[in-house]
């Protein structure tokens, strides 16, 4: 369970990965099962006996929430809808972890990248045709959630700031930026609500024929492949876990380790950006307060619970897509405030990540 | 002047969460360990305090409440970063959402119900200064406590052995190994009496300061606090300085606007963060030197390979 299967030896010529065979692994995977499975069910009795407390039934509340997630076409298609911009955060995470780096920016660089989109519909202002509105909005969306992250770039290669801190800070820079525009310059009217103007309907993301599904989750799922392939198969991608490996020998060696630093901090940041342009241009269609919240953090998590690997990322987010419209149907079906699903996942992750590997060395 | 006078005052009184938080951080922080999850200390604190000093009418055991709430939800952070070795960043916003769904589980019933919060309470003398007396000497009881914290923080800290214990373990781990010390252990209580002090600060949000509980009403003081302590380069008098300027920021806005100036609020909201960033920038190689042996490793290496 390594992030890189590349060696962080220096030294020319590199060795390739041992490699094992499928016996052997499915050998080494089944104490790993078994742990999952504990950790899990641990995570789902502890979040029976709150819910106990509060006076639900766990042993009717699991089942609805179940069937109502999975039972009716328009769950799944919810599902598949959140799941979309979910990815592209988790994916933000991973490219900058491979690196070594903690990108906790996603909230705010999903923002700046709605942001943007939005600035570009509102400057287009329906004279251009929609289809070319959406790809200069992809555009600017991704350059903006780069640009977001390069300042956390910026301020570790020049400052030595460190970019958990410098993203995390800046997330609340684009809140306040979010809600600077919309209560005042871009605001729809001054008596309505905080919000921007819709989106005309020519600049919003298809659907998927004969569904009511938008086009985000086939991005965000050519996006996880690319991702995936660069990674594995680039030079930039295997520098890139030479750096995170250990940066002194990637050094030595002679890579340009602050420039592999800030690309994998603007490839994430890209990828944020475009999960904010799909929000946008896929669900929301307006900017308004609490805009895309959580999806940064979410996101982040999905990146932890995948180990920072871009394919599992797709089953993160799916897990966590599933739970957020599980939280929906907790709310109808057992009176619970839908926010009361954030136990779950919480207990989920705590369960992965301290309990579903063999004890790190030292904290 | 009187513009001055509000804004300081309301510096001091909104900045008092922020101060609470970042000062239990500060702790954890020596001890090398970075708690995200104060965020969530923070909301669980406020809504325990809430229940309490509802059911009970008495704010004090409110304040209790709120702070045994951050003890436990540091506690659970400590256990799962330091004994079992998780990543500190997802395990704090993993913290996050744990104090997220328990509050909106637990709080849904305490949405609108009345209090009797702490008041003011004019100091007899000292708060008929002119100035200072209305900004330090006419607040509410938890942050007289506060007056009394810092200094506390900084004596245990800096002169006594169970700060030495503290920052060895964040400096020279190995040190408290040889002496028979579990470097775990002082690890996990400094995060866990870290949160305690987080856990005061929800409370002082929810029974002092705004005086109603609703879902998420923490809104990022506690990263807020995270912050505040690396700007502070881990010292307690100096986050009390960084906590009223934090303070001072957000109680700004709303000063000018009631004299009629036209003003985005969330231009000024914005000011605490960018100074954050700029100080961080400008203190850039101070502020890591500065840091805890323990921590550098944690912000050096980003995420450890699992």
């Amino acid at each position: 369970m390594t992030v890189t299967t590349e060696p962080p030896a220096a030294a020319p010529p590199l060795a390739p990965p041992p490699r094992r065979s499928a016996g052997e692994r499915a050998r080494a995977a089944l104490p790993i099962v078994a742990r999952w499975a504990a950790a899990l069910l641990g995570a789902v009795v502890v979040f029976s006996a709150l819910i106990v407390f509060k006076g639900a039934n766990p042993l009717e509340v699991f089942p609805d929430m179940w069937l109502s997630t999975f039972g009716r076409p328009r769950s799944v298609s919810e599902i598949v809808i959140a799941m979309a911009p979910l990815i592209l955060a988790a994916l933000a995470v991973v490219v900058p972890a491979r690196a070594g780096m903690s990108n906790v920016g996603g909230e705010g660089q999903v923002i700046v990248g709605a942001i943007a989109a939005c600035g570009v519909a509102l400057a287009t202002d329906g004279t251009l045709p929609g289809p070319l509105v959406l790809a200069l909005m992809m555009v600017a969306g991704v350059a903006a959630g780069a640009a977001w992250a390069g300042v956390a770039g910026v301020l570790r290669l020049g400052f030595q700031v460190n970019e958990a801190v410098s993203t995390l800070l800046l997330n609340f820079v684009a809140l306040d930026l979010l809600l600077f525009l919309i209560y005042q310059p871009w605001r729809e009217s001054a008596a309505g609500q905080p919000t921007t103007p819709e989106l005309a309907d020519a600049a919003k993301l298809p659907l998927l024929t004969g569904s009511t599904v938008h086009i985000g989750i086939v991005l965000a799922v050519l996006a996880t492949i690319a991702v995936f392939l660069v990674l594995r198969f680039t030079r930039w991608g295997f520098r890139l876990s030479v750096v995170g490996g250990n940066a002194e020998a990637a050094r030595r060696a002679g890579m340009p380790v602050p420039a592999l630093l800030l690309s994998a901090l603007l490839v994430g940041g890209a990828l944020a950006g475009l999960a904010g342009v799909v929000e946008y241009a896929g669900v929301e269609y307006k900017l308004r307060p609490g805009f895309g919240a959580q999806i940064g953090y979410v996101g982040f998590l999905a990146s932890w619970l995948a180990r920072h690997r871009p394919v599992p990322v797709l089953v993160a987010a799916f897990v966590f897509a599933g739970l957020a419209v599980a939280g929906g149907s907790l709310q109808l079906d057992a009176q619970l405030p839908a926010a009361t699903v954030n136990i779950l996942t919480a207990l989920i992750l705590m369960a992965v990540l301290g309990f579903t590997q063999r004890k790190a060395r030292r904290a | 002047m009187s513009i001055i006078i509000d804004v300081l005052t309301g510096g001091v009184r909104g900045g008092t969460s922020i101060l609470y938080a970042a000062l239990g951080e500060t702790v954890s922080e020596r001890a090398g360990v970075i708690n995200l999850g104060t965020e969530g200390g923070m909301l669980g604190g406020a809504l325990c305090a809430y229940i309490v000093c509802a059911e009970t009418g008495n704010p004090w055991l409110g304040v209790l409440a709120g702070g045994v709430a951050g003890f436990i939800l540091a506690l659970i952070h400590g256990l799962l970063v330091v004994w079992r070795g998780a990543n500190q960043f997802a395990v704090g916003l993993t913290i996050l959402f744990f104090a997220l769904g328990l509050t909106s589980l637990f709080g849904a019933s305490y949405v609108g119900r009345s209090i009797i919060p702490f008041t003011p309470v004019k100091i007899p003398l000292l708060g008929d200064i002119p100035v200072i007396g209305p900004i330090l000497f006419n607040q509410d009881p938890i942050v007289y406590g506060s007056y009394l914290v810092v200094p506390l923080v900084w004596f245990i800290l800096f002169r006594t052995r169970m700060g030495l214990l503290i920052r060895t373990a964040g400096e020279r781990s190995e040190a408290l190994t040889v002496h028979g010390i579990s470097p775990r252990k002082v690890r996990i209580l400094a995060v866990a009496a870290g949160g305690f002090l987080g856990g005061v600060g929800g409370a002082h949000l929810s029974i002092a300061y705004t005086n109603t509980w609703f879902e998420n009403m923490v809104a990022g003081r506690g990263f807020i606090a995270v912050a505040l302590v690396i700007f502070a380069s881990w010292s307690p008098l100096r986050v009390l300085a960084g906590a009223y300027l934090f303070g001072a920021a957000l109680a700004l806005g709303p000063a000018l606007q009631a004299r009629g100036f036209a003003i985005n609020q969330f231009a000024l909201h914005v000011v605490p963060f960018v100074l954050t960033l700029v100080v961080l920038a400008v203190l850039g190689r101070r502020t890591i030197s500065a840091a805890p042996a323990e921590l550098k490793r944690v912000f050096e290496n980003g995420p450890p390979d699992p």
